[in-house]
């Protein structure tokens, strides 16, 4: 299998190395190869925060500029400041209103790059069912609607389930079923 | 087997135990802070009884790590690149010394750097120690270094040095785990004072004996596949080769996979010090021009003798800061491959078109800040409040971002935040000028490197505020558990050290204790402490500043939630966003006023304190 690229991205405390392991944990089951790249330290508090996952075969654990098959964001600024990574018919899902996302002054770029977008509100999802901090899976879960990638929405459900700690395994549940409902309206 | 998606420090830590290693030792530092506590982990998981300890600092770790191993077993210290200049007065001798059992020191470098304070490259600091240097692409090589290295040490009686960068580090990947152990060889100290204990004259023999075995060791670098490889083809010559180690290695050889380009030979040099210098002629011979990708110095440049034929740092095809990312890798090989006349890989922009759109954008600046609810962010407020004027000395922790509550003028290292403050009195007070000082510590910093400043700073006479920050861990590095507590790493309980102790230990007469979260009370005590500062009788104050972290003491930190609520009295003054500056305080510009941002308020209630309006108030 060719080397699929994931960037993983929003704020410190927003559980990005929860969604990267996630995502890991979905694709070592299926017996994939993993290669990823976190952020630590002083970078960790309140910025901006990725995380790069290499599903496949690959030496190095950076993803190049240019070189990304998905970006995943939960924050929208850092949707953009991420965008970069994105290879020419790559695709983006942000966490951002639909009806606004993406800011005009890109619109081109992305055309250009045949670069597709998808936007849902995951967070407000998450919080209005009762998991403020759940947006990384509520992420997920958008992603998985558009059934592109090696990881198909039951791998990633079920690795959700297994992952939630008991007592918020119903409420990620939830969240995930709803999120993933919002995404499959989406693909016509 | 089992298998795990393990961070590269856990991978390491597997190397570590499969090698047998008996003693482990370590003070915390990004990125190298998860190898101990993996350590203990796997070792608990196997019930070996390796002996794992945080160290007070890294040369207390080193010393510990070197007694053991020439007592015969094997012993195993990291640190971040920076903690080895702190262990670097061990560091520089035990080389010429020696040991029995193996010595590997892991030194994490930090190209870019992410999370320290210089991008100082670890393989010149074994250059100058004469230590042994082995430099991995991945994580999984860093496990099979290691367990060489080990091996390397007893055989030539040497330490050796494996020095992984943060992209080792802090990369994931999904691994087998091997058989874990500790092994079974008993301390046995035997005395030669000529060896352990030497003088000049013997360390002149030392040192002689050092270089021959360097000379053997270059010797089996030479063939040491396959952490030292080159792809030529034999008898065949090349216009063009790229030389490189580490973590560049691993992108140069995804790029020159990804454009089919094995028309150009790599030599990779995972095992760069002492020099492999065969295997580097042979390579240098074969090609015409070599281009040198290494992080983050001119290690390998310099060490290749024909410059005539070398491109790299000092030709200016790589740039002399910064980490080599791949789009950076990439845009240097088109470059080098361009300037010798050969076709490029890509007409690649290195992503340029895109950065430059994203740029205009004007995004918000992500600086990182203190967390919602921190015990800091109440003393760095109180502290400014009470003595504005001051100058603020400060150190390396979580606390360096009090910076963004302007309470933050300096950072040199661990344990500058006194020293300085005492190099400042003197510098004014030569001008008779008796300027107010405030210096600012974490209790673990102050234990590293703070002690010994404080007890200059008390014999020269020096007159500053000292306010030591004990939130009762050492959090910027994940959460190690604190000497004030006696924790142990692995969980086992040690003897809590008392700072109030150590203080008065230390000379000082005057030591308060306040809780940060009461920013009146705190204000009063720092205003307290000026006066017996500028007393004639007076002296240096110190003020321990005690509230328990919040990411690491959930519940003790906030015992009773206080959510808060601002009212219409907000008058859009900025005060709490630029002087507390809580990440949960937020400008509605709309409505021209500060909201609560409630998914990330910690609810301790400290900024009703703050607004000069009172309009920050209990929900």
């Amino acid at each position: 299998m060719k080397t699929i690229n994931y960037v993983l991205t929003g704020l410190g405390g927003q559980g990005i190395l929860f969604m990267t392991k996630i995502f890991a944990t979905a694709a070592l089951k299926k017996g994939y190869s993993i290669l990823g790249a976190e952020t630590h330290g002083m970078a960790q508090r309140g910025g901006s925060v990725v995380s790069h996952l290499r599903i496949g075969k690959s030496q190095s654990s950076l993803i190049r500029a240019g070189a990304a098959d998905f970006l995943l964001s939960m924050d929208e600024s850092e949707a953009y400041r991420y965008l970069p990574y994105l290879k020419k018919g790559g695709k983006l899902f942000a966490n951002a209103p639909s009806d606004t996302f993406p800011d005009d002054r890109v619109t081109a770029y992305l055309k250009k790059q045949d670069i597709e977008t998808r936007a849902m509100e995951a967070a407000k999802t998450a919080m209005a069912l009762g998991g403020p901090r759940s947006t990384n899976l509520a992420m997920v879960a958008f992603y998985a609607a558009f059934g592109v990638g090696p990881l198909n929405a039951d791998d990633l459900r079920t690795t959700v389930v297994k992952m939630s700690p008991g007592p918020f395994k119903e409420t990620n549940l939830k969240i995930f079923d709803a999120c993933y409902e919002t995404g499959r309206k989406m693909v016509v | 087997m089992k298998e795990e998606f393990l961070l590269g420090n856990g991978v390491m830590a597997l190397g570590i135990l499969e090698a047998g290693c008996q003693i482990m030792t370590s003070y915390p530092g990004t990125p190298s802070s998860e190898i101990l506590p993996e350590v203990v982990r796997f070792s608990k998981a196997s019930n070996l009884n390796t002996s794992i300890e945080w160290s007070i600092n890294e040369k207390v770790a080193f010393d510990n790590a070197f007694a053991a191993a020439i007592s015969g077993k094997r012993a195993c210290c990291c640190m971040k690149m920076v903690g080895l200049n702190v262990a670097a007065d061990s560091f520089m001798s035990a080389a010429y010394i020696g040991n029995i059992g193996g010595l590997v020191i892991i030194s994490c470098d930090d190209p870019g750097p992410h999370s320290s304070q210089t991008e100082q490259d670890s393989r010149l600091m074994a250059r100058l120690g004469k230590v042994p240097v082995l430099d991995p692409s991945s994580p999984e090589e860093a496990r099979e270094m290691i367990k060489f290295a080990f091996d390397l040490s007893e055989e030539f009686q040497v330490p050796v040095m494996v020095r992984p960068a943060i992209r080792v580090c802090h990369a994931r990947q999904n691994v087998k785990y091997g058989t874990l152990k500790s092994n079974l060889t008993k301390a046995d100290f035997k005395k030669e004072p000529t060896r352990w204990a030497s003088t000049p004259k013997f360390r002149f023999l030392q040192h002689k004996a050092l270089n021959k075995k360097h000379l053997k060791i270059s010797e089996k670098f030479n063939t040491l596949t396959p952490f030292n490889m080159h792809t030529l083809e034999k008898g065949k010559s090349y216009p063009f080769g790229v030389v490189t180690g580490g973590v560049p290695s691993s992108v140069v050889q995804d790029i020159f996979k990804e454009y089919q380009r094995d028309d150009i030979p790599v030599l990779k040099l995972g095992a760069p010090y002492p020099f492999p210098e065969k295997l580097g002629d042979i390579f240098m011979d074969a090609c015409d021009k070599v281009l040198v990708i290494e992080e983050t110095d001119t290690v390998i440049e310099y060490m290749l003798r024909d410059k005539k034929k070398t491109l790299g740092r000092l030709s200016g095809h790589v740039p002399m800061e910064g980490e080599l990312v791949p789009e950076k890798i990439e845009g240097i090989l088109n470059k080098a491959l361009s300037d010798c006349g050969l076709s490029v890989l890509s007409d690649y922009d290195c992503g340029q078109e895109a950065f430059s759109l994203v740029n205009d954008l004007a995004l918000p600046i992500r600086k990182p800040t203190l967390c919602p609810g921190c015990p800091h962010r109440a003393s760095f407020y109180s502290i400014r409040k009470a003595l504005p004027k001051a100058i603020f000395p400060s150190d390396i922790g979580c606390y360096t971002l009090g910076s963004n509550l302007g309470v933050v003028d300096t950072v040199l290292d661990m344990g500058a935040g006194i020293t300085m403050a005492s190099g400042f009195w003197n510098a004014y007070i030569q001008d008779d000028v008796k300027k107010p000082i405030v210096a600012t510590m974490g209790d673990s910093t102050f234990f590293h490197s703070g002690i010994t400043g404080l007890i200059n700073a008390v014999y020269n006479n020096s007159r500053f505020i000292f306010v030591i920050l004990d939130n009762h861990i050492t959090a910027m590095t994940g959460m190690q558990p604190a000497i004030t507590q006696g924790d142990r790493v692995d969980g086992s309980k040690g003897n809590a050290i008392s700072l109030e102790t150590i203080v008065k230990g230390c000379g000082i007469n005057y030591l308060k204790v306040c809780d940060p979260f009461d920013t009146k009370n705190m204000i009063k005590i720092v205003k307290n402490a000026s006066r017996y500062v500028n007393d004639p009788d007076g002296g240096i104050a110190v003020i321990i500043s005690r509230h328990p972290c919040v990411i690491g003491f959930k519940d003790e930190a906030i015992p009773e939630k206080i959510p808060v609520k601002i009212t219409d009295d907000c008058n859009d003054c900025g005060f709490c966003r630029t002087r507390f500056e809580c990440p949960a305080l937020v400008h509605d510009e709309e409505n021209e006023r500060t909201v609560i941002n409630k998914t990330l308020c910690a609810e301790c209630g400290v900024c009703i304190q703050i607004c000069p309006q009172g309009a920050i108030q209990k929900a």
